[in-house]
């Protein structure tokens, strides 16, 4: 079997051992909106806190 | 070490949710918009009915490898001491080069 068809049937999704997936997004910090990207943390500790909802108990 | 928490919500919810929520005054970590649910998705913490991320915390080491990845209940909230823990007790294997004990207490050697 080919890596292509593995990646058809099994989609990659990250966890544990795995590169971390990039990503370039908005964020909301100390009253400004800027852009955040993931490479900006080489180097450093990072914690993904993803949460269900604003407004809602975290 | 770094936190940012994410999202689906858009930039303008955090912005309203951050300024008038008085428990967050203090927040001081960048609160993340993931709209089109592509962070949430690669993570694979995307709830596809809801269209929410479920409560994950990923924690992500200086060359940018997933080392831990907590997945929490739909119904339960996370124990934020146990994170706190899990950072110092990455950061002193990685110093000693040795492995952590079940129940390592950051003030121990």
């Amino acid at each position: 079997m080919t890596i292509e068809s593995q990646n058809e049937q099994q989609p990659f999704y990250a966890t544990r051992d795995d590169q971390a997936p990039t990503f370039s997004t908005s964020g909301f910090v100390n009253g400004e909106i800027k852009t955040f990207e993931l490479e900006q943390y080489k180097g450093k500790w990072l914690l993904l806190f993803f949460y269900p909802s604003d407004f809602t108990p975290v | 070490m770094e936190i940012l928490a994410i999202s689906t919500d858009s930039i303008y919810s955090h912005k309203v949710f951050r300024e008038t929520t008085p428990s967050l005054q203090n927040v001081y970590y960048p609160m993340l918009s993931d709209r089109t649910h592509a962070i949430s998705k690669s993570y694979r913490v995307l709830d596809e009915k809801t269209g929410a991320a479920f409560r994950a915390s990923l924690f992500i080491n200086p060359e940018q490898i997933i080392v831990a990845k907590l997945v929490y209940p739909r119904e339960v909230g996370r124990n934020l001491y146990e994170h706190v823990r899990l950072m110092q007790a990455l950061q002193h294997a990685k110093n000693t080069g040795k492995g952590v004990p079940a129940n390592w207490m950051p003030d121990q050697s």
